[in-house]
């Protein structure tokens, strides 16, 4: 069983105590210290300025050209804090308790009051670095409401919180780089760990431009590599996006928790073709003002607007009618699912339903007429004054939606369809952060910890940088204060070299291969079988399906990959081969858990585990614990069970009706 | 919008590594669709030049949402292309029609020397912002984030200038490769804001010094930066630089 | 940052030819506003009282070295900040946007400024050179005891030469290109732009320095021509 040294003790005092009885290491030992960080995101950045600053010797990895690329820039929404600034009834409980709940009762009680309870530092130090907040005419800070929840916590910058909080951690790590307590390492990419006696010890990474492979020590490792969407091929996550870090993590020991908890938000512009290379999210906020429908009839062909109202099914408002177009993220993206394999999907590929502004462009109209004390407005001239307040609150979404489509969403409804945008999953940690593997921490979307079977709006955010900013300077220090007398070990030592070995020989053999088909072509084949059997529903038959037609179409790829180019210079195809790979075994994994976990809970929806009307049943009984998976060798991996003990929030099945 | 499909020919900078010749090849790419992105139009090239069994061009691309910067192809003779405020990877090819040949160049610039083929390196904006781009700040010294109130002008003109993405387009599209637009956007979101204000004067002496020490070269007002910026940076931003400059160069004691 | 840095970074050196310039921009009015007496129907007298006093009170003689020194650091500075930004980009591109991006007057800085300086050197050597350091002829004008530099016959007799005069309307064309960028250009340099007052700045450089003042310039050769 699984130990993860909850601290003792009632729930909101665990963290004082931690904080108040863990090791300290004095100032002139931290500069003997040296930490790797893998991934600049929110989660990595945050921490390797944090380490930095602290004084300890860091070195941070980053595959992309700059720190400041990473993947948590493209965040929209916001984060959550619980500052209570609106006077609304929020507290550091409450959005515990909202966590917990949105999760469905999949997370770590201890690990989720501690985020809630340092998240409103979190806040005062991005305001601190200068991060540009959205702010009310008196001068304080804005904050909106998002899904989930029934207060007003949600910090934000226009639709680029993401953004603005990675460039504020961006900052802080750049100014550690200027004094020289940190050392960056861009285009750079960890392909493996190096263990000596059982601890992390090291990294071998791969210089991308040169492609020569380096040896690095260090006496703590941290995988701050973020979530692992891309096995399905397409999702909201960036091309470069993967799973190799973690993966390698869990090659060398460390435990994968709950790899089927994956997040399908439901609002983003549909695939238009073959070509397509990524999925781009529309954000929540949307579904403030947007309807969502389909026609009633099955394969309607007519345009939106030739489609008179009755003969639209606004099915959220007819299904959900307490919550409406407001449900959560996994619920929404269900019911859309559901609307369109029954034949009602909209669109060239039938793959799609609309998002309606048509409705708040009028409401809004006469609202903008009210307040001019404009009287006998034609509809015409009420729509025209709608369309102005609704470009003002979401000019910037409705921009991209007519670039990428061509369509212009004022005159017509978006077309939107669910797609992969975070994995709760990850690996699996405990309070401190540290996989089952000593010395080596995981951080942010990267670890499992804080989000259960699913996550809220805007609590990503505030997970990376929690963790970088307020946890790891003090769960690190806990560990490292026993290693003070541990010397930098040389990277000659035979560990090392072994490791980098096996790096070569890996490399080698894909570059030998040269077989006939892309890397591409088999990341997309992969993201099929993930999408049509490990997606959004699924059931034991196509799980089994998957997992066999995954190892089969893992033995086809180590035979028929074609890289082109060589391994000694800047080989994009060879860091993409490298990275499916690692999906190819992780997307089995994800298969193999989905199967283990008989009940629908979160983002994890088993068709046989459903209430009568077809919503998601979870099995408290059987399946309140964390599932940890170990690798045992090639598609082998044994199952270690967390038990999860829910003191303050008991569950409950969730509703929306 | 009426899809459509298009035959192009396209003139692509090839390059093997920074020492290396560079020159153009010459590739075609048939039914492209008008609904794709320009990068997805070059994973179609790409993946035909790997069935061919020939190099595929490498490209530095990550997000494909325009946001995170890394994209960074010249166009036509446009940094990004012919849309504004728009990056290569928001791009689509409804911009183009059947038959039109297009030239793809990578960023040129003396301060961006070319990796490979269209990939250059920006870590000299990194060292950039090593120079100042910050708040010295260290984690857990905030006071409460309410204890300062910015108007909201100013927070909002703050905000504007922190969009921007660091993708160097400014520098592309300059005559004169100056960084001025991306140093004064951070420069200018610091200014703005009353938590930046006790390194001002340092921030600003320090980031230019840096940006010429980078090679980039000087500016001279004539807007191409802001005509190209995906995220429409103001010059105004510019000017404050120059403010904050002059300000800081005619009063530091130092 | 002490002062021999602070005017070697890439903006302490255009804050120097912004503020050359705006200094040349203000001498170009009061040279209109002279020479324009070329075109009174008074045989020169006001003309040459004019220069007379110009080529002799020691405060403008002051000046006007001092306005040489400038147009010298003028042009260097600004020719050493073209070649170093040409050398920015060492590979230039295949393709080029043109005036897509950026107005063709905002890219010939350089060669509109240096067609301005040879007219300058031209400029002088017909007239300041031949008044200062050559035999000029004289005229005693009725009321004047002492006989003034006849420099209104020297103009009359130069702009003969048809040459000079489509020289001088090239060099008026370079000033004025030069200007409908270089004026604002100045107020951006010094950080002076502000939604208030660009319109105004704009206007200035745009119709007074870039088309009224040199229109008035290559007025005064044309019309001296035809007159005769």
């Amino acid at each position: 069983m699984l130990n993860a040294k909850i601290p003792a003790g009632p729930l909101n005092n665990k963290w004082e105590d931690y904080k108040g009885h863990c090791k300290l290491v004095n100032p002139a030992n931290k500069r003997s210290l040296e930490v790797i960080v893998i991934g600049t995101g929110l989660a990595g950045a945050s921490a390797a300025a944090s380490l930095g600053e602290l004084g300890y010797k860091v070195k941070a990895f980053c595959f992309q050209d700059s720190p400041r690329r990473a993947h948590s820039i493209a965040a929209q929404g916001g984060i959550n804090a619980a500052k209570n600034y609106q006077n609304d009834g929020d507290s550091v409980f409450r959005l515990f308790y909202d966590t917990v709940k949105g999760g469905d009762y999949r997370a770590r009680e201890a690990n989720v009051h501690r985020l809630a309870e340092v998240s409103g530092n979190i806040i005062d130090q991005c305001v601190a670095q200068g991060v540009p907040f959205a702010r009310e005419y008196g001068g304080l800070l804005s904050n909106r409401s998002f899904g989930g929840t029934q207060v007003q916590r949600t910090f934000y910058a226009a639709g680029q919180t993401g953004q603005q909080l990675l460039l504020g951690a961006y900052s802080a790590l750049e100014r550690q780089v200027a004094l020289g307590n940190v050392k960056m390492y861009s285009r750079h990419e960890m392909l493996d760990i190096v263990k000596i006696d059982g601890k992390a010890r090291g990294i071998i990474a791969r210089d991308l431009v040169t492609g020569e492979l380096e040896r690095h020590f260090g006496h703590a490792v941290l995988i701050c590599s973020g979530g692992y969407g891309n096995v399905f091929y397409l999702s909201t996550n960036a091309m470069g996006s993967n799973v190799t870090a973690a993966w390698k993590a869990t090659q060398n020991g460390a435990y994968f928790a709950n790899p089927c908890f994956t997040q399908i938000h439901p609002t983003c512009i549909p695939v238009s073709g073959d070509h397509q290379s990524k999925l781009t999210l529309m954000s929540e906020s949307l579904r403030n003002d947007g309807r969502i429908w389909v026609p009633k009839k099955q394969n309607d062909t007519r345009k939106a607007s030739d489609i008179p109202e009755d003969e639209r099914d606004y099915y959220l408002e007819r299904r959900y009618p307490a919550f409406g177009n407001l449900v959560p993220r996994d619920v929404a993206s269900r019911a859309a699912k559901e609307r369109c394999d029954a034949g009602y999907g909209v669109g060239t590929s039938k793959q799609a339903v609309y998002l309606d502004f048509a409705a708040a462009i009028e409401r809004y109209g006469n609202i903008e007429a009210g307040k001019r004390q404009l009287s006998n407005l034609s509809k015409a001239e009420i729509i025209k004054l709608g369309k102005e307040v609704v470009a003002e609150k979401y000019g910037n979404l409705f921009d991209m939606y007519a670039k990428i489509t061509g369509e212009n969403p004022y005159e017509q409804p978006m077309r939107i369809y669910p797609a992969v945008h975070y994995t709760m999953g990850g690996l699996w940690v405990d309070y401190e952060l540290k996989t089952t593997v000593d010395g080596l921490y995981s951080l942010g979307e990267a670890n499992f910890s804080d989000h259960g079977a699913n996550r809220l709006g805007a609590s990503a955010l505030m997970q990376g940088l929690a963790d970088g900013y307020f946890v790891i300077p003090y769960t690190l220090g806990n560990y490292l204060a026993d290693e003070i007398r541990t010397k930098p070990i040389p990277t000659d030592h035979p560990a090392f070299v072994e490791a980098e070995n096996k790096v070569k020989s890996t490399l080698s053999k894909l570059m030998s291969i040269k077989g006939t088909k892309s890397v591409d072509h088999f990341h997309k084949k992969l993201g099929k079988i993930m999408w049509d059997k490990c997606g959004m529903a699924r059931n034991e038959q196509g799980l089994k399906e998957a997992i066999e037609e995954i190892k089969a179409l893992r033995a086809e790829f180590w035979k028929d990959v074609r890289i082109p180019g060589s391994e000694n210079e800047f080989n994009p195809e060879l860091e993409k081969a490298g990275r499916v790979a690692d999906f190819l075994e992780l997307g089995e994994l994800m298969c193999i858990d989905a199967l283990h976990r008989r009940e629908s809970c979160g983002g994890h929806f088993r068709e046989e585990s459903q209430t009568p009307d077809g919503e998601a049943q979870r099995d408290d009984a059987n399946f309140s614990y964390v599932a940890a998976w170990e690798y045992k060798g090639d598609g082998q991996y044994e199952l270690h069970k967390e038990p999860l003990e829910f003191v303050e929030c008991k569950p409950t099945q969730r509703s929306y009706k | 919008m009426e899809h459509y499909n298009m035959n192009l020919t396209l003139k692509v900078w090839k390059q093997k590594n920074t020492n290396a010749q560079g020159g153009f090849e010459t590739y075609s790419v048939k039914n492209i669709s008008s609904e794709m992105s320009f990068l997805e139009m070059f994973d179609v090239l790409n993946e035909q030049l790997i069935n061919e069994g020939k190099e595929p061009v490498a490209f530095d691309h990550d997000c494909r949402e325009g946001i995170c910067g890394m994209c960074s192809m010249h166009i036509n003779g446009r940094a990004h292309g012919p849309w504004a405020g728009t990056t290569t990877c928001q791009l689509h090819m409804r911009a183009f029609k059947d038959g039109d040949t297009i030239t793809v160049e990578p960023w040129r610039s003396g301060a961006f020397p070319v990796l490979k083929d269209l990939t250059v390196d920006r870590t000299a904006f990194d060292r950039i912002i090593e120079a100042g781009g910050y708040i010295s700040v260290n984690t857990g010294n905030a006071q409460d984030a309410n204890c300062l109130p910015v108007d909201k002008h100013s927070a909002d003109l703050a905000f504007a200038a922190a969009a921007c993405i660091g993708c160097g387009a400014c520098v592309a599209a300059c005559k004169n490769s100056s960084a001025m637009l991306f140093v004064s956007a951070k420069v200018s979101q610091l200014a703005l804001l009353p938590q930046g204000d006790p390194e001002r004067k340092t921030r600003a002496l320090n980031m230019v010094a840096q940006m010429d020490k980078e090679g980039f070269g000087s500016c001279t007002n004539t807007g191409a930066c802001e005509a190209e910026c995906p995220k429409e940076i103001s010059l105004t931003n510019i000017a404050r630089l120059n403010r904050e400059f002059i300000g800081a160069g005619f009063t530091s004691e130092k | 940052m002490k002062w021999s840095q602070f005017f070697n970074t890439s903006i302490g050196k255009k804050l120097l030819v912004g503020a050359t310039g705006l200094f040349l921009c203000s001498f170009v009015i009061v040279h209109l506003a002279g020479n324009f007496q070329l075109l009174y129907n008074d045989e020169g007298k006001a003309f040459n009282a004019y220069a007379q006093f110009m080529g002799h009170n020691s405060l403008i003689q002051f000046i006007a070295w001092g306005l040489k020194v400038v147009i010298l650091i003028h042009a260097i500075i600004a020719l050493k900040l073209t070649f170093s930004n040409r050398a920015a980009r060492p590979v230039k591109y295949a393709v080029n946007p043109g005036n897509q991006t950026s107005s063709w007057f905002s890219r010939q800085m350089a060669i509109m400024g240096s067609i301005l300086f040879i007219f300058i050197v031209i400029h002088l050597a017909n007239f300041w050179g031949k008044f200062h350091y050559a035999e000029m002829p004289t005229h005693t004008y009725a009321g004047m005891e002492e006989p003034l530099k006849d420099l209104y016959a020297l103009s009359y007799e130069t702009f003969q030469n048809l040459w000079l005069v489509i020289l001088y309307v090239i060099g008026m064309i370079g000033l004025s290109f030069h200007l409908i960028h270089g004026f604002k250009s100045a107020f951006q340099t010094f950080g002076l732009n502000h939604k208030k007052y660009n319109g105004l700045i704009n206007f200035v450089g745009v119709w007074i320095f870039g088309i009224l003042i040199p229109i008035g310039f290559a007025l005064i050769p044309i019309v001296i021509y035809l007159k005769k």
